[in-house]
């Protein structure tokens, strides 16, 4: 009798130790929806005035973009480092797409990208992606194309600026009104690579001794540079990628 | 004699079982308390090293990091400070915010308010049922020492 409930409570204890280990091991982990966006914000569907007096409206800003993902950082990813992303957790968007940032009007709302129906659940609080050349469509050759119309002083210059510079941004968290990338269990979150245009042009309603003026180039040198002529720009200074208004480390060639 | 040495054996292994429990000492003396009460102070500046003054600052604290826990604004040379609740440890994530640029930090904060290691260990359901395996281990040895002999 001794022995049967010896054996007994033995065959329990067992099982409650391998149940105990299928609790912490694998079995299926969370799950949703990680939205990509990009967004070159009021300044390109709505238009702006340069650090030198041009008034810039955009018909098209193609960018081509690649090797996007998103990461879950801990501790978070310190943009201001340069170093590597190392992710607890990756996604990644394994296309190049090409979009126009100043598509839909004035009020349009940021571009989807695209999407990862199966992300784990989690908050992804770092970014990573590449500017590349297109391949094709009406970018192609270039990695940025800004298409639009120029005034200053009765002066009407329709341009045609393209970029060839290839770039790579790892950005941290999002800043913005609230915070993004907190992927729920059958939930869906967005993560938006930010592009600031007046990096490029300056902006007439800062104070012209800020940095972000004294680092622009303006529009005046692309205003007067001839058919077929080029303007010297250092995409890694001008430091068009953000999130919303965090940060990213940039490196461009 | 054999069977007393049977007993003996079970009470030796109990004996143990509980020395290598957590004892509290006892002695007389004072005693002394002290409570860390932790205040964090930011300084936000733009890369030129200007002030962000009247900067907005919001708090997430790490039971809900998607809704602002405390809101804020810099003073004129970007300082902001705030208590973190102590009985809430994680990481405090102050976000920062003017005129189109803006910053995010993440501060751990440990029990009473000190820097926080690493994490990791077992849940208390992991605990208590490797306790109850190693208690059975000891008593399943006992019992095999007193058993009868067919």
């Amino acid at each position: 009798m001794f022995r049967k409930l010896s054996i007994c409570l033995s065959i329990i204890v067992l099982a409650a130790v391998c149940i105990m280990i299928i609790g912490c091991g694998g079995g299926e982990s969370e799950a949703g929806t990680l939205q990509f966006y990009a967004n070159g914000e009021d300044f390109v569907r709505q238009g702006f005035v340069s650090k030198d007096g041009w008034s810039i409206d955009f018909d098209h800003v193609y960018i081509t973009l690649a090797d996007i993902n998103a990461y879950q950082t801990d501790p978070p990813y310190e943009p201001h480092s340069g170093d590597y992303i190392d992710g607890q957790v990756t996604v990644s968007l394994d296309k190049t797409y090409t979009v126009d940032l100043a598509e839909g009007g004035e009020d349009a709302l940021p571009i989807a990208v695209d999407e990862v129906p199966d992300a784990t659940a989690g908050h992804y609080n770092a970014i990573s992606w590449k500017m590349v050349k297109a391949m094709s469509g009406p970018a192609a050759g270039h990695s940025l194309v800004m298409t639009g119309t120029a005034e200053k002083e009765g002066r009407v210059v329709e341009f045609t600026i393209n970029i060839e510079e290839e770039c790579g941004y790892s950005c941290g968290e999002y800043v913005g009104d609230e915070r993004k990338g907190m992927v729920a269990d059958g939930g869906t979150a967005d993560l938006e690579m930010t592009f600031h245009f007046d990096h490029i042009f300056g902006d007439a309603d800062t104070p012209l001794d800020d940095d972000l003026n004294l680092g622009a180039i303006g529009f005046g040198p692309f205003a007067d540079t001839e058919d077929g002529g080029q303007v010297d720009i250092n995409m890694t200074e001008l430091h068009l990628g953000h999130v919303g208004e965090g940060h990213c480390h940039c490196l461009c060639e | 004699m054999c069977i007393k040495w049977k007993i003996c054996t079970v009470i030796i292994f109990t004996v143990v079982l509980f020395l290598m429990l957590p004892m509290q000492a006892h002695a007389h003396g004072s005693k002394i308390e002290y409570v860390v009460d932790m205040m964090i102070e930011i300084v936000a500046t733009y890369d030129s090293g200007e002030p962000m003054s009247g900067a907005q600052v919001v708090v997430y604290a790490p039971d809900d990091i998607s809704t602002p826990w405390l809101t804020g604004i810099c003073d004129d040379e970007g300082r902001y400070s705030f208590k973190p609740d102590t009985s809430m440890t994680g990481t405090y994530d102050v976000q920062v915010r003017q005129a189109g640029h803006g910053d995010i930090v993440h501060i751990p904060v440990g029990d009473g308010g000190t820097m926080s290691g690493s994490s990791g260990g077992y849940s208390t359901g992991q605990i208590a049922l490797m306790s109850v395996c190693v208690i059975w281990g000891f008593i399943g040895t006992g019992l095999y020492f007193l058993r009868r002999k067919a």
